[in-house]
This record gives structure tokens, C-alpha cells and sequence, in this order.
């Protein structure tokens, strides 16, 4: 729905003055009417007739106003023919049957029918704003995913090529060093030297290989999500039981997240479950990988606490959904769905 | 010492084998992936094969899967990992594949320090072990600080240390070095260490690999 821009005019205090008005107007003419011996002519009903009309069609428009924005025109319509039908019946009522009301009301209502079929038959033809808003949709989740996707198979690209390019050479590097400082042992001074260097040179190894394990475990890359989560859970503080039934290799992104998923769970269950025993079931249903970690400890989560909340939006970020269940006494559940097409 | 070494990274590969043959290994054959490797292992026999864990085709685990098909085919084979990572599910596979060759699992930059590699060649090569101490802290690390599980929970803190420097493959010398105490002491603490896990007496090197064997087993 579009915001449309709010009108100053306050329409309550206007239509009470009307309404003011129009009552002040009516009692006059009927004071007058009855002052001059309530003659014959029915007047005072014409006046009141007058005064109703334009308070119906404001009413009317106003009414048809507040529906769809796509179907306005059409309601606009509609309520000006109801009006107008009610005028017409009421003349005809007060000229005693004067005419043959059919033809007129007859043609009103072809009139809007026609104006209907022709609306409907358009939007048919350009169903526009709806279309494009799906489709846009479509395409932003499609790219969010895309960007996603890429960023994170552009992430092991360059996990790889740290591995095969700058820290293969560095290693290169560290270890000519190493051969020289153990040729140099009859000049400690540059043999020192040349222990610094090495020693430098691992460091900066040891600085890309924390770059790199950031991105992604390597047991996540080289051998997939159910791999990966046995791994955290034999190495898990807490004995964890480990049901996975997944059949294939899923994106990178998705793993990924599932994995900090179980991750940042099992992390918290050692902290704040001591002595308990944790469960992870991963597997795949109609298009969604769900993962739920379940401890039996005290409970009691914080699902807004710094992590949990951080897997949200990270689950989030890819239409998935995670749901933390931590009722005191009654352990904690983290189920997460992502969706993997 | 008859070695083999896979590695795709030529630079790597050839310094490798250049600094093991000035120290007197005898580098046999070597190969660029892992089928390469067990080719090669079927025609030389060596007593060790040095493998990197990311080899062709699919740089992933390909040298660990290599090299537990090689530890089941040839169970006298040493076999010493070198990697750009530690990973402990590598570690562990390696350790609980059996065989009775040495096992070592070395991050590639420790290449660089030539005595302390080739001192861990060796060890690896005569059946011992010799793990990088980023694998060993890590494990360590990973473990309950209350030590409340199993038969490790009855260790100090301070066999626990030695237990760890032991999985490094140090020899009681560097242990001692290490923590700035007797070569004695050290020898007492390994002495209670066997007792506390229940080893058998059987020679020291054999009893040292199985205590490292249960304290990595356990991470």
C-alpha cells in the first residue's frame, strides 16, 4: 500500500459544521413552514432533499475513497450511481410515480457494469503494479541470494589462493631461511639474523592461516556440513549426539551458516549447561535444511543475548528462520530452516 | 632412511627434498597427488612418506585420504602430515587408523626450522610421534579445564604439560629445556603418567606413543 499524502484539513470538525448547518437550515424551514399555517405545498421536504444531497455524495465519494487504490475509480463510480439512484427513487416517490423509474436506473447500472467489465478486463491485460511488485520480489530475493552465493564461493577462492599463492611462498621463503640459518652455525650473529626472518615469516603464515580459518573450517570445505558438525561435536566439552541425514553437498553460504549454527550452539550448551548432553539433527525437508541443537541443561537462554542473536540475522539474511525455545529447567532448542533450493 | 614425499607445490617439494639429502635422507621417489603417491609406495617400500593434505585433484583431503589408504596397506609406513591448517578431525583419522607406523601432523611452516623438522622426521620414521603444537594445544584447549573426564582427569596440570610436549615428539631432554626442570623430573612425571593411564611396561617408546595415542584420543 502506498502512503498517500495526508490532508491539514481536519474533515471531522468540516463535517460536523455541515451537519451543524444543515439541521440549523431544516428546523428553520420547518418554524417557517409551520408560522405560515403548514400550507399544502410540501416545501420544507425539497429543501431538506436539496440540503441532503451533496452531504450524500461526500459521504458517497469519501466512503469509495478509502478502498484499493487500483479499484477507485470504479467505487468512486458506483457510489455516485447509488446516489444518484436514491435521488431518483425519491423524486419518483414525492411526484406520485410521475415517470417510469426502470429506464433511468436501467441505464445507470449498464453504464457501471460496463465500466466494471472494462476495469477488470484491464487489469487483465496490465495486471502491472501487483506483477511488478512479485517480480520484484522474485528478483531481489533471487539476487540477495545470488550476492550471497558469490560472496561466499568468492571467499573460498580467496581462502584457496592464500593457501596456493602467498602462504605457499612464504613457507617457500621460510624455509630457504631455515636452511641457511643451519648452514650459519659457525656465525651465530647472522645465523640470528636469519632465525629472526624465519621467524617473521611464520608469523605472517600463521596471520593468513587466522585469515583463512575465519571464512570457513577447512573440514567444512573439503568435506561438507555433516563432517564438519561431527567434528564439533566430538570436539564439544559436552557428549553430543549427532543425527545427520543430508545426501548431498549444499551452497557454501548455507553451510556455512548452518555450521555457525551448531557452532555458536554447542559453544553456548558447554557454557551454560555443564554436566549436560546435547543432540544436533540436520536433515533436509521439502526444500529446507533444518538444524536443532537440544541440550538438557538448566534452560533459561537468552534469545537475545550477543550470539544467538547474531545467527539470527546471519539465518535471516537468507530467508531462513531461528527459533530459540530455553524455558527454565526444561533445557534449551535452537532450530534453525534455511532454505535450499 | 628411505622417504618419500607428496606435494604439489614444486618450490615446496624440491626444498624439502633438498634439505632432507643434505641431512642424509634417502628422498626415494616423489609425487604430485595423491594416486601418484600410493604408486610410488608400491615400488619403493620406503619407511616414511611426507604427504601435504591438500594435494590434486580436488585439493581438499586428498593427502589424508592418501595416506590412510597407505598406513592400511603398508602398516609399518610412517607417515608425516604437512599442512597450511590445523585441522584435529585429520589428526584424529590419522591416529585411530591403526598401523604401526609413526604418525606426525605438522603445520608446512615448521619445514623452516630445520633441526626441530628433521628431528620430527625422524621420530615419525622410527614409529614415534610428532604433532605440531598448535595440533596438541588446540586439543588441549578444546578439553574440560576441570579435567573431570576419564582416566586424563587424573593428571596435574603439570603431567598434562608434559603429556602435550610429549605429543609434540620431544625428546625428555627438550621437555626438561622446555619447562626449565631436571631431566629427572621430567622422566617422574612421564613414569606417573604411564601408571595413572594403566600402560603396560613394555619399552618406553611404544608406552609414550600409546599415552599420546589416549591423551589425544580423548580431545
Amino acid at each position: 500500500m502506498v502512503d498517500e499524502p495526508k490532508s491539514e484539513i481536519d474533515w471531522r470538525a468540516v463535517h460536523t459544521m455541515q451537519l451543524g448547518a444543515t439541521g440549523f437550515i431544516v428546523f428553520l424551514m420547518v418554524v417557517i413552514w409551520a408560522a405560515t399555517g403548514l400550507g399544502e405545498y410540501f416545501w420544507p421536504i425539497w429543501v431538506w432533499f436539496g440540503l441532503s444531497i451533496p452531504l450524500a455524495v461526500q459521504y458517497a465519494v469519501k466512503r469509495a475513497l478509502d478502498g484499493p487504490r487500483r479499484w477507485r475509480a470504479l467505487s468512486v463510480h458506483a457510489a455516485l450511481s447509488c446516489v444518484s439512484g436514491a435521488i431518483l427513487t425519491f423524486i419518483w416517490l414525492l411526484t406520485g410515480f410521475g415517470f417510469w423509474l426502470f429506464w433511468p436506473l436501467f441505464g445507470m447500472s449498464a453504464v457501471l457494469i460496463l465500466h466494471a467489465f472494462l476495469t477488470v478486463w484491464w487489469r487483465a491485460l496490465h495486471p502491472k503494479r501487483e506483477k511488478e511488485l512479485t517480480e520484484r520480489v522474485d528478483v531481489l530475493t533471487r539476487t540477495r541470494r545470488g550476492a550471497l552465493d558469490a560472496q561466499a564461493a568468492e571467499l573460498r577462492r580467496i581462502e584457496r589462493d592464500l593457501h596456493d599463492g602467498a602462504q605457499a611462498r612464504l613457507v617457500a621463503l621460510s624455509m630457504q631461511l631455515g636452511r641457511a640459518e643451519d648452514r650459519l652455525d659457525d656465525h651465530p650473529e647472522a645465523a640470528e639474523l636469519v632465525r629472526n626472518a624465519r621467524v617473521e615469516a611464520s608469523n605472517a603464515i600463521k596471520e593468513l592461516r587466522d585469515l583463512a580459518r575465519g571464512i570457513a573450517p577447512p573440514v567444512l570445505a573439503d568435506r561438507g556440513l555433516p563432517a564438519a558438525v561431527e567434528a564439533l561435536g566430538e570436539r564439544s566439552a559436552l557428549p553430543v549426539k549427532v543425527d545427520a541425514r543430508l545426501g548431498r553437498r549444499l551452497s557454501p553460504v548455507v553451510e556455512s551458516a548452518a555450521y555457525f549454527v551448531v557452532a555458536e550452539s554447542l559453544t553456548n550448551a558447554a557454557k551454560y549447561a555443564r554436566g549436560a548432553a546435547a543432540k544436533v539433527s540436520l536433515f533436509e525437508e521439502s526444500g529446507r535444511l533444518v538444524v536443532e541443537v537440544d541440550d538438557n541443561g538448566p534452560g533459561g537462554a537468552n534469545p537475545e543475548g550477543n550470539g544467538l542473536s547474531g545467527l539470527k540475522s546471519r539465518v535471516e539474511a537468507l530467508d531462513g528462520i531461528l527459533v530459540v525455545v530455553s524455558n527454565p529447567g526444561e533445557g534449551t532448542t535452537v532450530h534453525a530452516e534455511l532454505p535450499c533450493e | 632412511m628411505r622417504v618419500v614425499i607428496a606435494e604439489d607445490q614444486a618450490l615446496l617439494r624440491e626444498g624439502i627434498v633438498a634439505l632432507l639429502r643434505e641431512k642424509g635422507f634417502d628422498v626415494v621417489a616423489q609425487a604430485e597427488d595423491g594416486p601418484g603417491l600410493l604408486r610410488i609406495l608400491s615400488g619403493h617400500k620406503p619407511d616414511l612418506a611426507i604427504v601435504d593434505v591438500r594435494l590434486p585433484p580436488t585439493f581438499t583431503d586428498e593427502g589424508i585420504r592418501a595416506a590412510l589408504e597407505a598406513r592400511a596397506k603398508y602398516p609399518g609406513l610412517g607417515v608425516l602430515i604437512l599442512s597450511a591448517y590445523v585441522e584435529p578431525v585429520y589428526t584424529a583419522e590419522l591416529l585411530d587408523s591403526g598401523g604401526e607406523g609413526g604418525v606426525g601432523y605438522l603445520l608446512k611452516e615448521r619445514v623452516g626450522d630445520v633441526k626441530a623438522f628433521v628431528a620430527a622426521v625422524e621420530s615419525v620414521a622410527r614409529g614415534g610421534t610428532a604433532l605440531d603444537r598448535e595440533v596438541v594445544s588446540e586439543l588441549v584447549r578444546r578439553r574440560d579445564p576441570d579435567g573431570t573426564d576419564g582416566a586424563l582427569g587424573a593428571l596435574t596440570p603439570r603431567e598434562r604439560e608434559v603429556l602435550g610436549l610429549m605429543a609434540e615428539g620431544r625428546t625428555n631432554t627438550a621437555i626438561a629445556r622446555a619447562l626449565v626442570v631436571t631431566p629427572g623430573a621430567v622422566e617422574k612425571h612421564i613414569s606417573n603418567i604411564f601408571s595413572k593411564l594403566d600402560l603396560p611396561a613394555s619399552d618406553e617408546d611404544h608406552r609414550r606413543v600409546l599415552a599420546v595415542l589416549a591423551f589425544l584420543r580423548q580431545g
